[in-house]
């Protein structure tokens, strides 16, 4: 379970999909709760989730499309649980769009970001040289403060790149949340996991309709 | 600044690397012998094949496997590689050395391959494998006995629960072919299959322009799981991949006569590498190990870029992984059969031989040595034998007992 922005949404969609959450919603500072019927639920970061499913600590976990480009897991994605919609962009300071001019003269782009592998592949496919300076929170400083020409980031609303005087200037992905499962686990219990995938997908479809 | 401030410390390894002590070498040790002799009661006859490869060699593969290889150079500057993986290595030997071999050939082998680690993930830069390949038999009979000599080989090494998950690739390219699938669609698929994304593989498949079933049955393609009602789905909606079916229906009937029924899952998501493998891919799960602990397939084009075209089927199977899962199922290692006698190495010297001419491990000490308990403590040895005036007392400590034996040869004997 991710904690954060998508750990309301994610606990509704189990719930629509008939799990039993009630130990999640009791909350506490608990990091590992478990339900009545058995099943265990590990909370955890975001950017953890893939490793703790990837090691089979946990058999399946929910986490964003953007953490998944930016870790590789070795794991199945199973289904597009639909919520957590947001988007990998390149956003720079306001006004004109000084990319092709920072290229031009000193051949190469500063970004800051937190996804540096994302980052990476998507300016070399278009061809273009970066200097990435890894950061770990507060992305939208890095223009402001002249630590670097432009960001990676995720933005859902856009709200604060625009309070940050910053502007959107490239889309790199979509991303929303995405239901994993680890390797082995995913032919294990197959049946129990084919069955919870059924039950998200038809939850994920009757929210959307 | 002293050379001690610059040096790792004592027993630093490079990342990736590590020592196996005697516990765990031992264990190793029983998997490995219990592999090799289920391979040999199959006639598969071990290779060997060096460690170090010329890279443009394992190249001809065209596997992908090489781009975590160690590399190095020769005195010429050519690109060696220390081999990532058996598979290809023995493919050489097979399509190189065994040439004029009349087939089928059967083959197995064991050893030390080496990748280079990734930061951040748990994973070892040399792995043991082991393996058989099957070579020059094609057909489901071949598949069946490749995936039943997998199951043996587990089951001889300890793993009860095994689960094989069996697709096949040619399933899918009958079906992406039939359906007109165009390439650069095909391109997006395989490498959404590669990835394990089911999600990139619906959108793409949802995209494209066909008939609401077949649409439906593509975009669920590597989702379809169960036993030779796969088949049966997949033949119903798309008939043009009929004859792929068929030969996996009639694998499944083999391994049904074989007892495999339970312990195999239909699975057309297991779509590794599409490049290399040409029609069944398998791999073998079990608790305890996050990974496949073996997998393999049919790769009939393989032996042909080493100038020797030949069908071939086989599996690798990664020992440590194998000895994880292992491990798990085991629980604590148990005591070792095997004596520490004080005064092996003086005054009980002729009783130290009678009892390893009787197949008993002794562990020798002097008969003034008083680190007897804490040796066979620190090593796992089940008895400590001392003489007690005119006789010796044998204390087992796996049993918590403690006799007196004027024989101790036959009553050790007696309590293996």
């Amino acid at each position: 379970m991710p904690l954060g922005a998508l750990y309301d949404d994610a606990i509704a969609v189990l719930e629509a999909a008939r799990v039993d959450v009630t130990p999640l919603r009791d909350g506490g500072r608990k990091l590992v709760f478990e339900a009545p019927d058995g099943t265990v639920f590990i909370t955890t970061r975001p950017s953890d989730v893939p490793t703790y499913v990837e090691a089979g600590a946990a058999d399946i976990g929910i986490v964003g499309r953007d953490v998944i480009n930016e870790r590789r897991p070795d794991v199945y994605e199973l289904l597009d649980l639909g919520f957590g919609e947001c988007r990998m962009v390149y956003a720079t300071a306001a006004g004109e769009d000084r990319t092709g001019q920072i290229i031009a003269r000193l051949g190469v782009l500063r970004v800051a970001t937190k996804y540096p592998r994302v980052a990476e592949a998507y300016f070399t496919a278009t061809g273009r040289q970066v200097e990435l300076v890894k950061v770990n929170g507060s992305v939208e400083l890095g223009p402001i403060v002249g630590l670097s020409d432009g960001i990676v980031d995720l933005v859902a609303t856009g709200r604060t790149l625009r309070e940050n005087g910053l502007v959107e200037r490239e889309e790199l992905f979509g991303s929303s949340a995405r239901l994993i499962a680890n390797r082995v686990s995913h032919k294990l219990r197959a049946e129990d996991i084919d069955a919870l995938t059924a039950r998200l997908a038809q939850a994920v479809d009757t929210e959307g309709a | 600044m002293s050379p001690t401030d610059v040096s790792p410390p004592a027993g630093a390894l490079p990342s990736g690397a590590r020592d196996v002590l005697p516990v765990e070498a031992a264990e190793l040790r029983a998997v490995e012998n219990a592999l090799r002799a289920t391979f040999a009661r199959y006639g598969y006859r071990e290779v060997r094949t060096p460690v170090v490869e010329f890279a443009e060699q394992l190249e001809r593969a065209n596997s992908g496997g090489l781009e975590r290889a160690f590399r190095l150079f020769d005195q010429a500057g050519r690109v060696l590689v220390l081999r990532p993986d058996l598979t290809i290595p023995v493919a050489r030997l097979i399509a190189t050395r065994l040439a004029d071999h009349p087939g089928p050939i059967r083959v197995s082998y064991t050893g030390p391959s080496f990748r280079v680690p990734q930061p951040g993930r748990p994973v070892a830069s040399e792995h043991r494998q082991a393996g058989a390949e099957l070579v020059g038999a094609d057909g489901p009979e071949a598949d069946a006995e490749s995936v039943l000599l997998l199951r043996e080989a587990l089951g001889a090494a300890g793993l009860e629960q095994i689960r094989i998950g069996v697709g096949d690739v040619s399933v899918t390219e009958a079906v992406l072919g039939a359906l007109a699938v165009p390439a650069d669609v095909r391109a997006r698929l395989a490498r959404a299959a590669e990835e394990r994304d089911l999600v990139a593989w619906r959108r793409e498949a949802s995209l494209l322009p066909l008939g609401d079933a077949e649409r439906e049955l593509l975009a669920g393609l590597p989702a379809m799981r169960g036993h030779a009602d796969v088949f049966t789905r997949v033949a119903a909606v798309v008939p043009d991949a009929a004859p792929e079916c068929a030969r996996m229906t009639r694998l499944l009937t083999l391994l049904d006569r074989e007892g495999l029924r339970d312990d195999v899952l239909v699975d057309l998501g297991i779509l590794r590498d599409w490049q290399y493998y040409s029609g069944l891919v398998i791999e073998a799960y079990a608790a305890g190990a996050a990974l496949p602990v073996a997998q393999g397939g049919r790769y009939d084009g393989l032996a042909a870029r080493f100038g020797t075209p030949r069908p071939a089927v086989g599996f690798t199977i990664e020992l440590e992984l194998l000895h994880r899962a292992l491990a798990g199922v085991n629980g604590a290692p148990r005591p070792v059969f095997g004596v520490v006698l004080v005064g092996g190495l003086d005054d009980e010297l002729e009783l130290a031989s009678e009892l390893r001419s009787g197949g008993i491990p002794v562990i020798a000490l002097t008969s003034t040595d008083t680190r007897a308990d804490a040796l066979a403590d620190a090593e796992g040895w089940r008895f400590v034998l001392v003489r007690d005036r005119d006789v010796f007392r044998i204390d087992d400590r796996a049993a918590g007992t403690s006799a007196r034996s004027a024989r101790p040869l036959e009553d050790l004997s007696s309590l293996r």
